[in-house]
């Protein structure tokens, strides 16, 4: 226990240590951090009339938000399947960056829900009054946080198993964890997509291919970002990440995006040509109705974006012409944030039940709230990558120094200060 | 990547400590700077509302529309209740007409196919209702007159599926109250006259309402629709 | 003096300041490196206008806090005030005075405040004459006005939809039709509110239970439980609910003092609102608010359960509809019409209706 403590404590004391980059890259995302708790300060004192929503088009930026992290999340975990189910040793390693990354969209999932909510003082009424298994907003509270901790046990377990050089006991505590992980994540996506489509007054979302919409286009999303990551890594830590991985990364994306597209092309079809009154929300949010014409351009970007990602996808990939992959999987970040964001959340309000059309469009200080939020996660994941990375090289383990460490090691004397929520 | 020496020290050293330094001494100031810039900031974001329109208050009044005669029915002639009969039985009436000469100037009968006071005033007692039978009946119970040609409303009005209860939901109860017809409508002109609306709803707080329905090209449903009317419409507006 | 709590805070928390979103951490890294033998004049200086700068980064951050008002500041009370179905008459009690005093405090009146409970055998129906409805919205503003909702920004329970003769699409309806007089000929009105339907999608997403269905059929909130996550607002095929995007404002003079728990108490910021069939009203007999103003006796409101009330009437000697009944919400609140219409296209001249 006191060798834990110590560990969470060297962890603690290394996020602090790092290159120039490093100090520049988390400045600057502690500023845009900083900038977000400040919007959302003055959301907590003026109401979230601070946003663009109204009671019209009752969720945006937020929700959106979330909905695209649970994606990121369950996605992070896809690695796991080939690396553990096909024993793929290549991907071994890069599970555990997988995993730290759904713990970190995890995290910035529930900031993203706290920050919608009106009354987030009121948070314990979901502790005393929980109803479930009625509501689906419950059963997403479950998933999410039981996903987080199941994530945050492997990596931890895992990480910590390295740091103290003892061999990992797989079996019996990696292993079990790791397989419900992998259904949790299609659970945590799939209790998501039920959220909107088992609402019937919302025909838009009133409908089954939403869920396998949803889980396709994160299985596309969450590795491509993934793909960028590991490179990011490789380049700018000691961490050699074996890059063969890659290729089978890009097949994931590959065959998920294609997917994607094909259930989106369905849904299209059926709104379109059956032509009925339903169909005004996506009527809105692909040409527009009368003046109102917010969201086309998005969409439209949002399709141009994925359909040349999937081209460049398509395209023979070689090894040496990394770029490509790298900009189609841009593309599909980006193309798949507005899909799932501005393009399936807002158009669902619009027009209302009643008919009344009235455009959103998030305010500054939403979108500084939204920033600070991914600021922050992506904070939490350098911090975790700033971490794992000498563990793992074994450059920091319970019986080395650190580099960044001075040789006369104090002793512990602050725990206090390095609470960190990785459980035991 | 399979194992690695831990031996082995890092290949790239992660750390290089002068450009690390330096910007490390830049921490501090661009927090303060920061610190500054929201302490200074704006202490209110903007919250657009759109202001309440304003009306007359007095529009929401929950009395009957009209308040009806009673029974035997008087009319205030030089300040003082007359009953109907005093005059009457002093001038006779013109005969079947509908102007009358000196009384009653601001009765405009307007009411269907009627075309005299006679048609519903019963001549020998002005302070009765005639009905078509030649009987009378006392003021108080008008809507027998009414029903003999508005049927189904009367029907309607019996059951309570027309006209308005008010006071009390409860069947029974001594506050429920159902309005006559006259408490609603003007006997000499039944017909409701056009009101102005109170206010629309101003909640948006982001851009300019919607107007209007959304195009259906070839709407069977709408081609009776008069266009002349439509015209005239937009004229008027 | 808030600004000093926080300060405090982020010290004694020792969060990680130098470079982790949370802010603070300064304590760590900085006493930290005091005590270090051998550490440089210059590292110690490096880390101490970190922190401070950190620190202070984030008390500015947070400073907009200094705003919130009293009303809003989590209290103990508030915090241990039980879900509505939990509370004894004691708690009930406790909540009742505690309002009072909010009230007092920010309208210098005390209200008339009770927990008016469901009458037995009473369930509610609601049943609207389209064909008399003439569009003025008195209802509407007779609404808010009972009701004590919010005037700036507005808030309001029944929206009414122009409606063009000829179809009885509601996607076809105009909110903010605006002409010098009502009824256009063209046009005939359906005012929509809040349906109370009996099989509510609104209840069923709540995730703290904070809206339920009460024995006489009124869809209710208790605005103390609600967490604002607005999932009833999305899931409602009515567009009947309404959220308090911002702290609700009403002129003192305007305040009706006859209030009850669950209907017409001020609301907070953050909370959801509804239609609630005048529940303070209707529960001791009364009819609600939108009923009593209409001038032309288009709305009908009553116990269904007793088969002469008029909605009874209404619906067994009526041809009713409900709104999106392919939905299955099975609404409270049905719209008729009458054989002939009065104000017809082409006047209905003469015609005895």
């Amino acid at each position: 226990m006191k060798e834990y403590t110590r560990f969470l404590w060297r962890c603690f004391r290394l996020s602090f240590h790092g290159d120039w980059r490093y100090y520049t890259w988390m400045l600057l995302l502690t500023v845009i951090a900083l900038l977000g708790l400040n919007a959302y300060c003055k959301q907590l004192v003026y109401g979230l009339a601070t946003t663009g929503m109204t009671d019209q088009v009752s969720w945006g930026l937020y929700i959106a938000n979330f909905t695209y992290l649970v994606g990121i999340a369950a996605a992070a975990v896809m690695l796991v399947i080939p690396a553990y189910i096909y024993k793929n040793k290549e991907l071994h390693d890069v599970v555990i960056f997988g995993e730290l990354l759904a713990v970190a969209a995890i995290v910035m999932c529930l900031l993203f829900v706290t920050a919608d909510l009106g009354r987030p003082d009121r948070f314990h009424h979901l502790m005393l009054r929980f109803n479930f298994p009625l509501s689906m907003l419950t059963w997403d509270v479950i998933v999410l946080n039981v996903y987080l901790v199941l994530n945050l046990h492997i990596c931890g377990y895992m990480i910590y198993t390295v740091y103290r050089k003892r061999k990992e006991n797989r079996k019996l505590f990696v292993l079990p964890f790791v397989f419900i992980a992998i259904v949790w994540a299609v659970s945590i996506h799939t209790v998501t997509a039920f959220l909107y489509s088992g609402l019937g007054g919302r025909p838009f979302w009133n409908s089954a291919v939403i869920a396998p919409r949803f889980i396709a286009s994160a299985f596309a999303a969450g590795p491509a970002f993934i793909i960028i990551t590991l490179q990011v890594i490789n380049r700018m830590t000691s961490h050699e990440m074996p890059l063969n991985a890659l290729k089978l990364l890009r097949q994931i994306v590959l065959v998920a995006m294609t997917i994607n597209v094909f259930l989106l092309l369905s849904e299209v079809f059926t709104d379109f040509y059956t032509g009925a009154v339903h169909s005004v929300s996506a009527q809105y949010l692909y040409f527009g109705i009368g003046e109102h014409t917010a969201l086309v351009p998005w969409i439209w970007s949002a399709i141009t974006m994925n359909l040349i990602a999937l081209f460049l996808l398509y395209l023979p990939y070689r090894g040496r012409r990394v770029w490509v992959l790298n900009t189609a999987c841009v593309l599909l970040i980006i193309g798949i944030w507005i899909e799932k964001g501005m393009g399936l959340i807002v158009p669902a309000f619009i027009p209302t039940p009643l008919g009344e059309f009235v455009e959103y469009m998030p305010t500054m200080n939403e979108i500084l709230v939204g920033l600070g939020i991914w600021a922050f996660g992506l904070l939490l994941y350098s911090i975790f990558v700033r971490i794992t990375v000498p563990v793992l090289n074994g450059d920091l383990s319970y019986d080395t120094v650190y580099h960044t460490e001075p040789e006369s090691k104090p002793a512990v004397r602050n725990a206090s200060g390095s609470e960190r929520s990785v459980p035991s | 990547m399979a194992e690695h020496d831990p031996t082995r020290p890092a290949r790239r050293p992660p750390d290089t400590p002068a450009h690390a330094r330096t910007a490390g001494f830049l921490i501090g100031p661009v927090f303060l700077v920061l610190a500054i810039i929201m302490f200074l900031g704006s202490r209110s974001t903007e919250v657009p509302a759109a202001a309440t329109p304003e009306f007359d208050r007095a529009l929401l009044r929950v009395e009957p529309r009209r308040t009806i005669m009673g029974d035997p029915p008087t009319t205030v002639i030089a300040g003082f209740d007359q009953r109907c009969n005093a005059c009457h039985k002093l001038f006779e009436s013109t005969p079947g007409g509908t102007s009358p000469l000196v009384q009653h100037s601001q009765i405009v009968l307007n009411h269907g196919i009627n075309n005299s006071c006679a048609n519903c005033h019963a001549k020998e007692d002005r302070e009765r209702l005639v009905l078509l039978d030649g009987s009378s009946i006392p003021y108080a119970e008008a809507e027998m007159l009414c029903r003999q040609c508005h049927g189904p409303v009367y029907r309607d009005w019996t059951l309570g599926t027309h006209g308005k209860t008010v006071g009390s939901w409860e069947v029974g109860s001594s506050d429920a109250y159902r309005l006559k017809c006259t408490e609603c409508h003007d006997p000499h002109s039944p017909r409701f006259e056009a009101i102005e609306p109170l206010p629309g709803p101003n909640s948006l707080r982001m851009g300019e309402p919607a107007r209007g329905e959304h195009q259906r090209p070839n709407n069977p449903l709408r081609h009776w629709t008069d266009e002349s009317a439509h015209d005239h419409e937009e004229a008027h507006e | 003096m808030n600004l000093r709590i926080y300060e405090g805070d982020g010290k004694s928390e020792g969060a990680c300041g130098g470079s982790c979103g949370c802010g603070g951490g300064g304590d760590g890294a900085g006493s930290g490196g005091m005590s270090r033998s051998g550490i440089t004049r210059r590292s110690f200086l490096r880390r101490g206008t970190a922190t401070a700068g950190g620190l202070a980064a984030l008390a500015a951050s947070l400073s907009p806090l200094r705003d919130l008002e009293s009303d809003d500041k989590p209290t103990v009370e508030k915090f241990l005030q039980k879900h509505y179905k939990e509370m004894s008459a004691e708690d009930m009690e406790s909540a009742l005075e505690r309002i009072r005093n909010e009230v007092e405090r920010r309208y210098e009146v005390r209200p008339d405040i009770r927990d008016i409970k469901p009458m037995d055998g009473v369930e509610f129906v609601y049943a609207l004459n389209l064909t008399r409805c003439i569009g003025c919205r008195k209802c509407v503003h007779a609404c808010v006005a009972e009701n004590n909702q919010s005037r700036d920004p507005e808030i309001q329970y029944i929206r009414v939809l122009e409606m063009p003769r000829g179809s009885v699409d509601i996607e076809d309806g105009d909110h903010h039709y605006d002409r010098p007089t009502v009824p256009d000929d063209n046009h005939y009105y359906m005012p929509v509110q809040c349906h109370q339907c009996a099989n509510p999608p609104c209840v069923k997403v709540c995730p703290v239970e904070a809206t339920w269905q009460e024995p006489d059929g009124i869809t209710v909130i208790d605005y103390d439980w609600c967490i604002g996550c607005r999932y009833c607002e999305a899931a409602c095929p009515y567009w009947a609910r309404r959220f308090n995007f911002a702290k609700p404002s009403l002129p003192t003079s305007d305040l009706n003092t006859t209030m009850s728990y669950l209907s017409n108490r001020p609301r907070q910021k953050g909370v959801m609102e509804k239609c609630h069939f005048c529940l303070h009203r209707t529960r001791e007999g009364k009819m609600p608010a939108c009923l009593e103003v209409c001038p032309v006796g288009a709305r009908k409101f009553g116990n269904v359960l007793d088969p002469e009330s008029d909605v009874s009437q209404v619906l067994k000697t009526k041809r009713v509809f409900v709104l999106k009944a392919e939905l299955n919400t099975l609404p409270r609140f049905f719209y008729y019409y009458d054989e002939r219409d009065p104000v017809g296209h082409r006047g209905g001249e003469g015609a005895a209706s």
